[in-house]
């Protein structure tokens, strides 16, 4: 009875998960994953800069100080304040409240960019990595890209000149049957069909190839991953101390209660 | 049923004991830590710098750093030259008995020939002392020669801070951190240190 | 302890009975010798209660009740102040761990029939801790005013709206305004931090006092107390002190393990604790594309949802949590544990279980017509468990409970 309910649940379940469609990441489908490097500070300091170069301009990360940055990725003070902080009057501690005004932003955008500090907690790094990846050309908009995580996206493509031109294209893809196998036809030839929504970048067309660019773009997500939750890393290191505490202490209290167990077992 | 005490369990229980104690001195720590100035409240407590070139001769100006009064006084060469006449009066002229960051470089205790930079907080019980500069009889001391006298408990100092005897106030006006690029007045940190 | 303690404590005791009530309550409270792990999550729950104080009053010192102030002062205390991250932590990880340690103290009850007379006041006390918690969870949920804080309370507050003739003026009432405001936020605010935890905790002491009176329970649903030694105290029994405290000190371990797993490792708890659409500031323009409790209501959250009206869904979704208040006069049976109990509460405990973890998963994801139909079955048995419980407890044929433990 209750193997029979659980495995009818379990058949629900699965076929509700394919269901309930709305892939993660629009319309690319799943989200490319991330898998932050919170430790690796060269990363960081790299993101950072991009950051700092490329999206500070317009948005903010106004719950963190620049000089928790400096500190926690290891960035001298000077070097720091030379190159990375925007603005001849901030200070180290002072929040990092953006360079524009939002009436300005608004009137150029027709909303204001939002601030990100925590954009990474919100969507997900996964989301942020693939959306940053995913423009477009598309001469329909108003800023002539469009974005496939974020169809519709009030932003342009602000590293397009390190990423080069990316279209939308079509290929011949093979049709899978049912089996899970490649479709064929009498003569035993894959049976393909086009299909359109893929992505491919122009060769050439950009500073730097896809691969230099992921980089670029894992960098930046990283450095989002680290100002969306700055005390991460410490809070990971902790947690083993933490657990390795507790386990030391169960041990413990057992054998004590143990060994009072045998006065009254 | 009777509980017996034998040494496993006597070392067991010592062992478990030290084990939680340890933890629980940890745990306190996030605890008591967070007590300590948020980085809000230490970047508001940054630094403040203040052109000091347009003080006359004699003024008194107060700076506020971390909310608290810092006064900056310019002296006269005269006055600076009459300082040693007060020390009989001084508890601690010299003040060793404080930690003074400057000690023995200038008669004004800070890092200018010219300028006293102290906190604005008595010593005693942290009223703001008020500058009184003219050599003239006071209620309070009828031979003044003038400095710093606190309403509060009527504690007195000379005109760099330097507490009298026989007053409520145990020590010397501090001298904050500070340091002058031309005349630059930058207090709350050393030169270099960030 | 009485006799060799000094003149001091003697002088103390007889003007305060410390030292009785501490050897009445505490080290020599007898307590079944033979219980298993479902009887340590009550001791569970008052140490999470001690976490959620705690770590809640440090968190009083780095929040802000105001509209403008209180999302930012949420990353104030993550990021600004030092540890204050540890402390936000413990508080968030504490919250759904009360809730998991309740549930199994409540679910301990229901199998081993805790509430068998002379035990129902104790039931009726934890239940009513439990509708507490509900609401203070609710009211603490509300307090970092991000997308998801204001859109729940949305959802929560228009129930309100439900009620016939006095609905809507008691909607802005519960807000104080036309919206959720500075103004729900501070009334909120006071409301988790002093009101409720008082509340709690009077309730807390009235549990166990209750309890005390009439002694703990155990999992062969044993009286204990027919066979008694020569000074009154039950044979099957072993003092508090040293015996459950020991007890209770692994099971502390063990919890400490699994709460610092979640704590430092998935604060978020894959959305179901932390939800991902609250890191947004409230915004009470837009909804958020998918509105979900967060786990511990989502149960009733998806009887809510089954039911197509609004007063109804009310309805149902109250009298779910006022249905568990009458258990102990719903159930007939002679036995109190599920281990001497007929087939049919076997069947009927199973099915229930299936159908409340069933209800608790949908609760959690967006509505379709499948969906609202399983919620809708899950909602009968919810209903058909203790709607049905005083005849299957009283047809079936129940085993012989022994005499000792």
């Amino acid at each position: 009875m209750k193997k029979f309910l659980l495995l009818a649940l379990l058949c629900i379940g699965s076929q509700e998960a394919l269901a309930a469609g709305g892939a993660a990441c629009g319309d690319y489908g799943e989200c490319d994953s991330f898998n932050p490097e919170l430790n690796n500070l060269e990363s960081l300091q790299l993101g950072a800069l991009t950051f700092i170069n490329h999206c500070y301009g317009c948005h903010s990360l106004k719950y963190s100080r620049w000089g928790r940055i400096a500190q926690d990725l290891d960035i001298p003070e000077d070097i720091f304040t030379d190159n990375l902080v925007f603005g001849a009057k901030v200070k180290l501690g002072d929040r990092m409240t953006g360079s524009m005004k939002p009436e300005v932003s608004e009137t150029w955008f027709g909303i204001a960019p939002p601030d990100l500090t925590l954009v990474t907690r919100l969507h997900g790094s996964d989301w942020v990595y693939t959306y940053l990846r995913t423009f477009y050309e598309d001469s329909s908009k108003p800023y002539g890209v469009n974005n496939m995580v974020y169809p519709g996206a009030a932003m342009p493509n602000v590293l397009a000149s390190m990423q080069g031109q990316q279209i939308l294209t079509c290929k011949d893809v093979p049709i899978i049957a049912s089996n899970g196998g490649v479709r064929r036809d009498e003569m035993g030839n894959d049976i393909t069909e086009e299909k359109c929504g893929y992505l491919k970048t122009i060769e050439g067309s950009g500073d730097l190839s896809v691969q230099e660019f992921d980089e670029v773009i894992f960098n930046l997500v990283n450095f989002m991953t680290y100002v969306g939750e700055p005390s991460r890393s410490d809070r990971e290191r902790m947690g083993w101390y933490a657990v390795l505490f507790f386990i030391v202490f169960t041990a413990l209290a057992y054998l004590l209660f143990r060994e009072y167990q045998k006065d009254y077992h | 049923m009777e509980e017996k005490i034998t040494t496993r369990r006597k070392v067991l229980i010592g062992m478990t004991s030290a084990v939680g104690a340890v933890g629980a001195s940890f745990a306190v720590i996030p605890f008591v830590a967070s007590w300590n100035p948020s980085a809000k409240a230490k970047a508001v407590g940054g630094p403040v710098k203040v052109d000091v070139s347009k003080m006359q001769v004699g003024q008194k100006i107060q700076v506020s750093w971390r909310k608290q009064p810092v006064f900056v006084i310019r002296h006269s060469k005269e006055a600076l030259e009459n300082l040693p006449e007060v020390e009989s009066k001084l508890d601690d002229p010299s003040s060793l008995k404080i930690d003074e960051p400057y000690r023995d470089l200038n008669p004004t205790r800070s890092l200018s020939t010219e300028y006293t930079v102290i906190a604005g907080v008595c010593t005693h019980l942290g009223c703001a002392p008020k500058y009184y500069p003219e050599m003239e009889s006071q209620p309070w001391d009828e031979s003044w020669v003038g400095g710093f006298f606190c309403p509060c408990h009527g504690s007195m100092f000379d005109i760099v801070g330097r507490v009298f005897k026989g007053v409520p106030a145990p020590t010397n006006l501090k001298v904050p951190p500070h340091y002058f690029d031309g005349s630059i007045l930058t207090i709350g940190e050393e030169r270099g240190s960030a | 302890m009485t006799q060799q303690s000094s003149g001091f404590f003697n002088w103390i005791n007889s003007r305060l009975p410390i030292v009785n009530t501490f050897e009445r309550h505490l080290s020599k409270h007898p307590v079944p010798k033979k219980v298993n792990f479902w009887y340590m999550f009550g001791a569970l729950a008052s140490v999470v209660l001690i976490i959620q104080i705690v770590s809640g009053i440090w968190l009083m010192f780095g929040y802000e009740n105001t509209e403008e102030g209180a999302f930012a002062s949420i990353e104030y205390i993550m990021r600004d102040i030092e540890y204050g991250w540890v402390i936000r932590y413990m508080h968030t990880t504490g919250a759904s761990m009360f809730f998991a340690v309740v549930y199994l103290h409540m679910f301990r009850g229901l199998l081993y029939g805790s509430y068998h007379k002379p035990r129902e006041l104790v039931w009726v006390f934890g239940m009513t801790i439990y509708l507490v918690m509900m609401a203070e969870g609710f009211l603490g949920y509300v307090l970092p005013y991000g997308q998801m804080s204001y859109w729940g309370a949305q959802v929560i507050i228009s129930l309100f709206g439900a009620i016939p003739y006095i609905g809507e003026s008691l909607e802005i009432w519960v807000r104080g305004d036309y919206y959720i405001s500075g103004a729900t936020i501070s009334r909120f605010f006071a409301l988790h931090v002093v009101a409720l935890p008082l509340i709690l905790i009077a309730l807390v002491f009235m549990h166990l006092v209750a309890l005390h009176e009439v002694g703990a329970g155990n999992p062969e649903g044993v009286d204990i107390e027919k066979h008694l030694d020569e000074d009154g105290v039950p044979l099957d029994s072993v003092p508090f002190f040293p015996y459950k405290v020991l007890n209770a000190l692994v099971a502390i371990g063990i919890f400490g393990i699994v709460f610092s797993i979640i704590m430092f490792f998935f604060p978020e708890g894959g959305g179901y604790m932390l939800e991902l659409a609250n890191f947004e500031e409230a915004n009470p323009l837009s909804t958020p594309e998918h509105i979900a409790p967060v786990w511990y209501y989502s149960p009733y959250y998806a009887m809510l949802r089954a039911v197509p009206d609004k007063l109804g869904g009310l309805v149902v979704m109250g009298a779910a949590i006022a249905i568990l208040f009458v258990v102990p006069w719903l159930d007939r049976s002679k036995a109190a544990s599920i281990r001497y109990k007929g087939i049919l509460s076997k069947i009927a405990m199973t099915i229930f279980i299936i159908s409340w973890l069933m209800l608790a998963w949908l609760g959690t994801v967006p509505v379709t017509a499948l969906r609202t139909t399983l919620s809708i079955i899950g909602t009968v048995i919810y209903f058909a468990f203790f709607l049905l419980m005083p005849i299957y407890t009283s047809i079936e044929k129940t085993k012989p409970v022994p005499e000792r433990l």
